[in-house]
């Protein structure tokens, strides 16, 4: 037993030591079984190889030592914590970029520990770290994004993951997509909606839900029921209706999300929907989400009174708004005068309303400056989507194939034709 | 899903598109100013009983004359089916409505007794004539003279619709299209199946044939300007109620004023009146004031469409000449009457609501500001109701003004056309950038293969699954290490 666990060291020391990482990573794949065995001596393997040179040894030993192995019980994970804290700092982040997946599987063990022993706060530090190590460029999803941005919801403190938020993402890590199921994509983009919801950034929200709707699917994950759900209560909030799918939503996804969320759609026909799906609601955990939404609908309302009207009287507004008096109504219009969104005054003498035009004339420095910036970006998009156009032209497989049905379509110069490619 | 795609080429056997669903419209006219014995006298056939029937259902004050009007028509044809549920009908009206003046009115020789002879003898003439037509065509197929063979399918045809058998009917005229030999005989067979298919609320076959009709290559060659003139108003008005019924307003009211009077004669379908009320409501609803004026007020011949409905041609008259409180009074006059015409009264709500809204706001037009109490006066309305009804125009964005509550006045609002393109360049910028960014992600999506998928299912490389875009390249593992 123990011959085959030295042989592993040995293979570990020759290989990062001749450089032939590949292969390696292939070794290690296979001798998952050797180390589950051998759990007991792991400690001294581990004194024995050195973090910075053998990152990937290190990494398979880790995940070896603090998975749970069918059968047995429990697993010393005391000093779990500092050890993977050393290694994510020091390992040879060109090594482990080799197994991604490995990397990742090491994150997702010390995520579900922190939140086991009630610490996530502890590893968002970590986690950007593992992140940023193992990202090609910025803009590249891991499948480590989720488990930060849970641990950054449990510990109710947003900011940090909202830098990784924020960067739009342009390519996504190997471990995610192929054969793996798409569980971490789906939570990121869940969990980093529910953030931006929680900051009430409802813009950037609705996005990500939107995101987890549309993925391709064939059968319905309940992660993106949940999101369906918080889809509707952000698009309420935001455009006061519920905003259509996409074309590209997978018809899966239609066909059973719908009637999977009665309740929420009957928010938009009702007022008393929240009071009647109340026990839905609090049960889904959105109570929050719908309290906002009737608040917004009073909101919306007011704001469509300032398109037709001049002046109001305070109780005209709270009867066609469905406020409970002119008091509210007041309310109403003082927060939302303070927060900049409606133009008004209030006459309490009489008790109008005095509606007024939006005072932004877009002639200011500020406003010139904003709009650089929105046409600096839309061309940095646009960019981007021609380089990513040019590198489908000039694709073999892309050329191949078109070249291919042109070969179909004219027969008599196919001969012509491959000549030419030959050359 | 396939099942429909199965019946999408047998779409003539398929009563669809059920746009007037006057089943679940039960309203009840009780003053009607309608004369029956003229009204009834402008149609003939389907149009005719229909029509009676019509009435019969929505008016309980001219229900047995209607219904005894219906079944002395039917008995003029082989239609035995309609005759026994109308006879039923009429017997049920005259059981619940045992007013003493009813009774007088009807005379005790009316009670009705379901004439059992009339039914036998028909019914076998009926069966008579179908297989006398019947071994007719085939004899003209196995001689395959084509134009006895189109007459055969033809005159199948006619007996069909007269036994009411409508369905069938259209069958056989549809049949005589393959023997068709000149323009002359499509066109015939063009307006049987429009006619038929009128009957049958299936609209979209209507419009179909109508253009077929219109497209043949010698429709302007058809000997006899007059005759030609006359199918084209046959076709107009078809056309034109096929519109209407689908709720395309405008094109109806086209179609409507392009008929001729002096060769609108189609009693099968509709009435000159009917082609005035039509088309000039449909055009007061949807046509502007420079529209108006050219195409029905100056228009020589809708004109004389016009004079037939003096009523109709005052409404319009007012509306033109801005005395809207009288135009609507007046429209609310013939309200009642229009109400009982079958292709109409399930679009006379909204038809009257547009000519509202347009009333509102050509109103409003001309002025900076008005006094909304005089405008409620003008449109007899309370101050508050105008309100409301403003207020949907405005969020509408037909009505560029605001309300000034307080003082009840409606100001024209002053649109800052460069804050508004500032507004929408930005929130355009905004929205090209959210989708392309989204359109990003997608591509790399696919590229990474994420999709929701069973994970015990085999995961095999599965490339069918990206849709056939650009993006979907092969599978290939993508490559961490940059080379």
């Amino acid at each position: 037993m123990a011959s085959s666990l030295e042989q592993f060291v040995n293979n570990v020391r020759t290989s990062s030591a001749s450089g032939h990482f590949r292969e390696l990573v292939e070794m290690i794949g296979k001798s998952d079984e050797v180390l589950q065995r051998n759990s007991a001596h792991l400690s001294t393997v581990l004194e024995t190889l050195d973090i910075q040179q053998h990152s990937l040894g290190v990494l398979a030993v880790l995940i070896a030592k603090y998975s749970v192995p069918q059968g047995t019980t429990e697993v010393d994970k005391t000093n779990m914590y500092q050890k993977i804290h050393e290694f994510i700092t020091n390992c040879n982040g060109e090594q482990v970029r080799l197994a991604p997946d490995l990397y990742a599987e090491l994150c997702h063990q010390l995520t579900e520990h922190l939140i086991e022993i009630k610490q996530p706060i502890r590893g968002i530090e970590l986690l950007k770290k593992a992140i940023k190590k193992i990202q090609l460029f910025d803009s590249q999803l891991t499948s480590i994004h989720s488990d930060l941005c849970q641990l950054c919801l449990l510990s109710k403190c947003m900011k940090p993951a909202l830098e990784f938020l924020d960067t739009d993402v342009t390519g996504i890590g190997s471990e995610l997509g192929g054969t793996n199921d798409s569980k971490h994509f789906l939570l990121y983009y869940y969990y980093g909606g529910m953030i931006y919801a929680a900051m009430k950034n409802y813009d950037r929200a609705l996005y990500f839900f939107e995101v987890v709707v549309t993925v391709p699917a064939m059968v319905v994950s309940h992660i993106m029921l949940e999101a369906y759900k918080k889809y509707i209560l952000t698009s309420f909030i935001l455009h006061g209706k519920i905003l259509p799918l996409p074309k590209y939503t997978s018809q899966v996804v239609c066909r059973f999300l719908k009637p999977l969320s009665v309740a929420y759609h009957e928010l938009a026909t009702s007022q008393h929907a929240a009071i009647k799906h109340r026990e839905t609601f609090v049960r889904d955990k959105n109570m929050g989400l719908v309290n906002q939404v009737l608040n917004s609908m009073y909101k919306k309302n007011i704001q469509r009174l300032t398109k037709t009207f001049l002046t109001l009287s305070l109780s005209d507004v709270a009867s066609r708004v469905q406020l409970s008096g002119p008091a509210q109504a007041e309310s109403y219009i003082l927060n939302m005068i303070e927060e900049g969104e409606i133009y008004a005054m209030i006459n309490q003498k009489d008790g109008m309303v005095v509606f007024l035009d939006s005072p932004e004339k877009y002639a200011s420095p500020e406003t010139l400056c904003v709009l650089e910036q929105q046409m600096a970006a839309c061309t940095k998009l646009h960019q981007y989507i021609q380089e990513m156009d040019e590198q489908i032209q000039v694709n073999p497989q892309y050329v191949k194939k078109s070249a291919g049905s042109h070969d179909e379509d004219m027969p008599a110069t196919s001969q012509n034709s491959k000549n030419t490619y030959s050359m | 899903m396939f099942e429909m795609n199965a019946a999408e080429p047998m779409q003539v056997d398929v009563p669809l598109e059920d746009n007037e669903n006057n089943e679940t419209e039960c309203y009840v006219v009780e003053n009607p100013t309608l004369d029956l014995e003229t009204y009834a006298a402008s149609y003939t056939g389907f149009a005719k009983l229909y029509r009676l029937m019509f009435v019969a259902d929505h008016c309980p004050s001219l229900r047995l004359e209607a219904l005894k009007m219906a079944i002395s028509y039917v008995m003029t044809t082989y239609n035995v089916s309609l005759y026994q549920t109308l006879h039923k009908k009429l017997s049920e009206a005259i059981a619940s409505a045992g007013l003493p003046d009813v009774a007088v009115q009807m005379g005790s020789q009316d009670i009705p007794v379901l004439d059992t002879m009339w039914v036998e003898s028909k019914t076998k003439k009926a069966a008579i004539k179908l297989e006398k037509l019947d071994t007719d065509l085939k004899n003209y197929k196995t001689n395959s003279i084509k134009e006895s063979i189109r007459r055969g399918h033809d005159d199948l045809g006619d007996h069909y619709l007269d036994c009411g058998d409508l369905t069938s009917a259209l069958k056989c005229y549809s049949r005589a299209r393959d023997y068709c030999t000149s323009g002359k005989h499509i066109i015939m067979m063009c307006l049987n199946v429009v006619k038929v298919s009128v009957y049958l609320h299936n609209w979209a076959h209507v419009l179909n044939y109508v253009s077929k009709a219109v497209g043949t290559p010698d429709f302007n060659e058809v000997p006899g300007k007059d005759s030609n003139q006359s199918i084209l108003t046959r076709l107009k008005c078809a056309a034109g109620l096929a519109e209407l019924a689908t709720k395309k307003y405008k094109s109806a009211a086209k179609h409507f004023l392009a008929a001729s009077i002096d060769h609108c004669d189609y009693p099968e379908l509709l009435s000159s009146n009917n082609v005035a009320v039509y088309g000039g409501l449909c055009a007061l609803a949807t046509f502007d004031r420079s529209e108006l004026q050219k195409q029905v007020i100056v228009s020589s011949s809708f004109k004389l469409f016009l004079e037939l409905e003096p009523q109709l041609r005052d409404i319009i008259f007012k509306f033109y000449e801005s005395k809207y409180a009288s135009c609507l009074r007046l429209l609310d006059e013939i309200k009642d009457n229009l109400l009982l015409d079958m292709y109409l009264a399930p679009h006379l709500n909204s038809l009257y609501m547009q000519i509202r809204n347009r009333a509102l706001i050509q109103y409003f037009s001309p002025y900076l500001s008005a006094d909304m109490r005089l405008m409620a006066a003008a449109f007899n309305r309370t101050v508050n109701a105008l309100e409301d009804e403003l207020m949907q125009l405005i969020l509408d964005g037909q009505i560029q003004a605001r309300i000034d509550s307080h003082n009840k006045i409606l100001y024209a609002k002053d649109v800052d056309q460069r804050s508004t393109t500032f507004e929408r360049s930005l929130a355009m910028g905004k929205e090209y950038q959210r989708r392309t960014s989204m359109l990003i992600l997608r591509a790399a999506m696919l590229k990474n293969q994420i999709h929701v998928k069973n994970v015990g299912r085999e995961t095999g490389p599965q490339s069918g699954e990206a849709p056939g875009s650009s993006t979907s390249l092969t599978p290939r593992s993508f490559d961490p290490v940059p080379l």
